[in-house]
């Protein structure tokens, strides 16, 4: 079973929130920010593997929120807060300097690692970063927004507009690929 | 043999094991700074979204405003009928130019245009008829008539 990331607001609580949001309360924007921050940092984290990247990604998806919150209608909230999130870091990645400036930053942090030999606590996490670099493009991000999005398999198919069988296959083989480059 | 159910089943099951991985290795956690940073850039954000509100609004207001008076000035304009009104009362009476009943109005006019037309008539033919000697009178008479049908003509 998946591991809580952290305590989820009930669901009245959330739609009160989002109704303060649409307000314009400030303090409703707040607590989206208290319950959200971490898992969508995560995701921007594993998709960068550079913390002040994913720090402008996590500043540039709540200052979107404030703009489009008026466009979530109805259905999974965590859903739509990906969806912006995905498409924040893909308007990133089209950044044609910035996509630069990602790909020389990976590379020097491939090379610091080849030299490094021992392995801290902290070394052991960036293991994970650099096996998941490993995997496509595609799996990664489908293996990193079902971790940090906790959306159930059909809104995954849903939000990737592409058969539930077949999210569930690529999710399957590469999480499997995964296991064994950790090994 | 498994059967497609079972496998599904066996392929979910993997999948929850396997994400045990990333949870193994949590990704960094955002600063506190950059929660406060962030809170300041959604505070910034809402104030600009409202001004930008009030502006939108302002605007609309304004708009408004100018269609509202464009189109009573179109509607002035239009009821530029009463000038016309004023300046035909001071052609024709203005008993017949404010009455509706445009038949009695018809018939009064009619009646005194033959009135005018005869006496305009009369003293043309009193004027070919100045040497029968009893001209000038017959002349002041129909002067002191055409006199009178104007006054009548005026008042309606």
């Amino acid at each position: 079973m998946r591991r809580k990331l952290e305590n989820m607001a009930g669901q009245d609580d959330l739609e009160q929130m989002i109704a303060g949001c649409k307000a314009g309360n400030g303090e409703a924007f707040e607590q989206l920010l208290d319950i959200y921050a971490k898992r969508c940092y995560g995701y921007f984290y594993r998709l960068t593997g550079n913390k002040a990247i994913s720090d402008d990604l996590l500043s540039e998806l709540f200052v979107r929120l404030v703009v489009k919150i008026g466009s979530f209608k109805d259905g999974s909230f965590e859903s739509w807060l990906f969806k912006v999130a995905s498409n924040i870091f893909y308007d990133y990645l089209r950044g044609k300097q910035r996509q630069k400036k990602l790909l020389e930053g990976r590379k020097a942090q491939f090379e610091s690692a080849a030299v490094e030999t021992g392995q801290s606590h902290d070394e052991r996490l960036d293991e994970l970063q650099r096996q998941l670099e490993k995997l496509d493009a595609d799996t990664r991000e489908l293996i990193i927004l079902r971790f940090y999005s906790q959306l159930s398999f059909r809104e995954l198919a849903k939000m990737r507009s592409e058969p539930i069988g077949t999210t569930l296959s690529k999710l399957h083989r590469g999480l499997e690929k995964l296991r064994k480059l950790m090994e | 043999m498994d059967t497609k159910d079972d496998k599904n089943f066996k392929a979910l099951e993997n999948i929850h094991e396997y994400e045990g991985i990333l949870s193994q290795y949590p990704a960094p956690e955002p600063g506190e700074e950059l929660i406060a940073d962030i809170k300041v850039k959604i505070a910034k954000a809402l104030q600009h979204k409202s001004v930008f509100r009030r502006r939108v609004y302002k605007m609309a207001a304004v708009a408004a405003a100018v269609i509202m008076v464009a189109a009573i000035s179109l509607l002035f304009e239009k009821g530029g009928g009463e000038p016309e009104k004023v300046i035909y009362a001071s052609i024709i009476p203005a008993a017949i130019w404010e009455s509706t009943d445009l038949a009695a109005d018809d018939a009064e006019l009619a009646t005194l245009t033959a009135e005018i037309e005869e006496t305009e008539h009369q003293i043309l033919s009193v004027q070919f008829d100045q040497g029968n000697g009893n001209g000038d009178k017959a002349l002041v008479e129909l002067e002191a008539e055409l006199i009178e049908i104007n006054s009548d003509f005026w008042k309606g």
